[in-house]
């Protein structure tokens, strides 16, 4: 009994150190992201801490409750940020995540639906032209994005042959003797991982200059703090997510290497990221789709590869 | 505590909305300038957001035309406190050469409260950014009140007519020699 | 392929280092030739008014309080830099400089006011009254400025005592 309460009581503890864990790196990142976008672009950039800043001083600007919903405004904020931070708690993030026994590849993936929802919603409940547009092109989106990223929880789950996040997420793609299905995963992925981290070229729906910041247009102060903050904790859980399944090397290693080896890796699609912004144009939003269409179809090439156990 | 430091933050961090009602876009084409690499006003933290409600500092540019003049005050009401308005040009100052044309309101302060003019036609990207540091509190004005210019003090001694060398006093209301320039 | 020319972009971007001009923490003067703001020299000024006539957005306001003064109010709001009081001053009293750091919160920092001694007549004392109409218009244009007000007054001056004036007030 008491052994029981001590182990809930350290779960906990460690969900909310991954939580905070999450919470201080994102920002950081996307300063490493706007300085590297700086110096191809041949400026200076920003400190690395503005991120940072921009945070704070949003907290401190007066909230105006404008949109056809404030209610609904408020509860998609709020949503947004509780979802994925509740992910968070799921990835491995350089140390066995905390509450892979509470949950599934299912609710994973389900999470990770509802934090793209939650953008809807916002746009929804804003009720202006821009916001609708901004949310009928994330619709769009999320229709052929997340069922790539289900194929790939699923190519996982079949190789493993279980659900349970602790052994989807420990590279289970590479666990077949021949990995066809996971070498074609790891090209949809990558190709498609600009997409999930809503950057430059496959940004149309929070296009900021064309529709001044789509679903987002109507939000101010505290809570367009919570959803760019949300923004960024995104890119992190998904970088974990991208580790975890297909470059887990390096996760045996004792505590501290296994955490500097998750980060490194972690780094490097940040940094991929943001060269790739730098030096694109963002595509129309048809255009886009285009591309996400083909990905889809090899996943689904991918997953009848995973079906037949390669 | 977390107040004073998110107040702190406003001068580090500044989202600026650009707002040009009715210029002729030269100050826009320097505004623009001034988030390009050479000037780089990413640096101290300024981007130029595309919706008012993510905006702190509004960048007003053109005079304030009827036409126009709700849309801007529209605009400055949609951004949340606390917010500062910076005039960039001599339209936004004051109406510019048009200040006396039909469509012509006068200068942006007829329509939104302005703390900061920067002057120009158009200003260089340097003096908007000095603009920009001025009311961010990095880097203090450069211009002050002249004292007026006064030529020689007053009274000054009238010249009285010598009746030795010549003078005579012409009594006043006698019509006087035209200029012979 | 479309991956190794987006890399070469990027390495270009950085090979370049960095272009930002230290500005403003180090100053940067401008070309030769930059127009900034007029400076008006008070002892070279002679109240011929062709800068308030000349300036195309009526910024010089030129108001007489008695015989003897003059005074020129420039006023800093909407000058364009263009120049045309410098190039039509007679005596060079005008001087275009390169200050164009000229960022503000008080209007009143840009102002610049003379108050200058006209020469009247050494025999009577009075100032030499135009002798034509023409030359009177011609002297401040058709307006009467008012200074303290800071108003470009459009309105000519009865041509006869009691004859009324049209009055068309534009304020700045």
């Amino acid at each position: 009994m008491g052994g029981e309460l001590l182990s809930v009581a350290l779960s906990v503890l460690s969900a909310v150190a991954n939580v905070a864990l999450v919470l201080l790196v994102a920002p950081l990142l996307q300063g490493v992201q706007r300085r590297i976008t700086a110096r191809v672009q041949s400026r200076q950039g920003p400190p690395l801490l503005q991120p940072y800043y921009d945070l704070l001083k949003l907290l401190g600007k007066e909230d105006l409750e404008s949109g056809e919903a404030p209610a609904v405004q408020r509860f998609a904020a709020y949503l947004s940020l509780a979802t994925v931070l509740a992910t968070a708690c799921l990835v491995p993030l350089g140390f066995p995540a905390p509450l892979s026994a509470v949950g599934d590849a299912i609710l994973l993936l389900y999470l990770l639906l509802l934090s793209g929802v939650c953008t809807l919603l916002a746009g929804a409940a804003a009720g202006s032209t821009y916001s609708w547009v901004g949310v009928s092109r994330e619709m769009m989106s999320m229709m052929t994005l997340e069922p790539i990223l289900a194929v790939a929880l699923g190519v996982g789950a079949l190789h493993a042959r279980s659900f349970r996040l602790g052994e989807v997420l420990d590279g289970s793609p590479w666990s077949a003797a021949v990995p066809l299905s996971g070498l074609v995963m790891l090209v949809v992925m990558l190709l498609g991982f600009q997409a999930y981290a809503g950057r430059v070229p496959f940004d149309a729906a929070e296009a900021e200059t064309e529709i001044m910041d789509g679903p987002l247009s109507e939000y101010s102060g505290q809570k367009l703090a919570l959803f760019r903050l949300a923004q960024m904790c995104k890119l992190v859980v998904y970088a974990g997510l991208f580790v975890a399944l297909f470059v887990p090397w390096g996760a045996d290693l004792p505590f501290p290497l296994a955490f500097l080896a998750f980060w490194a890796k972690a780094l490097v699609l940040v940094v991929a990221v943001a060269l790739i912004a730098a030096t694109h144009a963002r595509y129309r939003v048809d255009q886009a789709i285009r591309r996400y269409s083909v990905l889809l179809a090899f996943s689904l090439v991918a997953i009848v590869l995973a079906a037949f156990g390669r | 505590m977390l107040k004073t430091l998110c107040r702190k933050m406003m001068g580090k961090s500044c989202w600026v909305y650009h707002a040009n009602s009715g210029g002729c876009n030269g100050c826009d084409i320097e505004v623009l300038n001034v988030l390009t690499p050479y000037y780089d006003a990413e640096r101290f933290g300024v981007k130029l957001v595309a919706s008012p409600r993510h905006a702190d500092a509004m960048l007003c540019q053109g005079p304030a035309l009827h036409s126009t003049a709700q849309a801007l005050r529209r605009a400055y009401e949609a951004m949340p406190a606390p917010k500062v308005v910076i005039a960039v040009g001599s339209c936004a100052t004051g109406g510019g050469p048009w200040f006396d044309g039909y469509a012509v309101m006068g200068g942006v302060d007829k329509v939104v409260p302005v703390d900061y003019w920067v002057p120009g036609c158009p200003p260089r990207p340097e003096a908007i950014l000095h603009g920009v540091a001025v009311a961010l509190g990095i880097l203090g004005k450069a211009v002050a009140p002249r004292a007026p210019l006064t030529q020689p003090s007053f009274p000054f001694p009238r010249y009285q007519p010598c009746p030795e060398q010549g003078g005579q006093t012409v009594p006043p209301g006698a019509p006087s020699t035209p200029n012979p320039k | 392929m479309a991956l190794t020319s987006k890399l070469k972009e990027a390495w270009i971007g950085i090979a370049a280092g960095k272009v930002t001009l230290p500005y403003p923490l180090a100053p940067h003067p401008p070309a030769a030739g930059f127009r900034g703001r007029p400076i008006f020299d008070a002892s070279k000024c002679i109240g011929c008014g062709g800068c308030a006539s000349n300036c195309p957005a009526r910024e010089i306001l030129i108001f007489d309080p008695c015989q003897e003064l003059r005074v020129i109010h420039y006023l800093g709001r909407r000058c364009t830099s263009c120049g045309r009081c410098a190039e039509v001053c007679p005596e060079k009293a005008i001087t275009m400089s390169e200050a164009f750091e000229l960022a503000t919160n008080s209007i009143a920092d840009l102002e610049q006011r003379l108050t200058l001694f006209m020469g009247s007549c050494q025999r009577c004392g009075r100032c030499f009254p135009a002798p034509t109409p023409l030359d009177a218009l011609k002297l401040t244009g058709y307006r009467i400025d008012d200074v303290e007000a800071g108003r470009w007054v459009f309105r000519s001056r009865p041509s006869a005592p009691g004859e009324t004036t049209h009055d068309v007030d534009i304020e700045l």
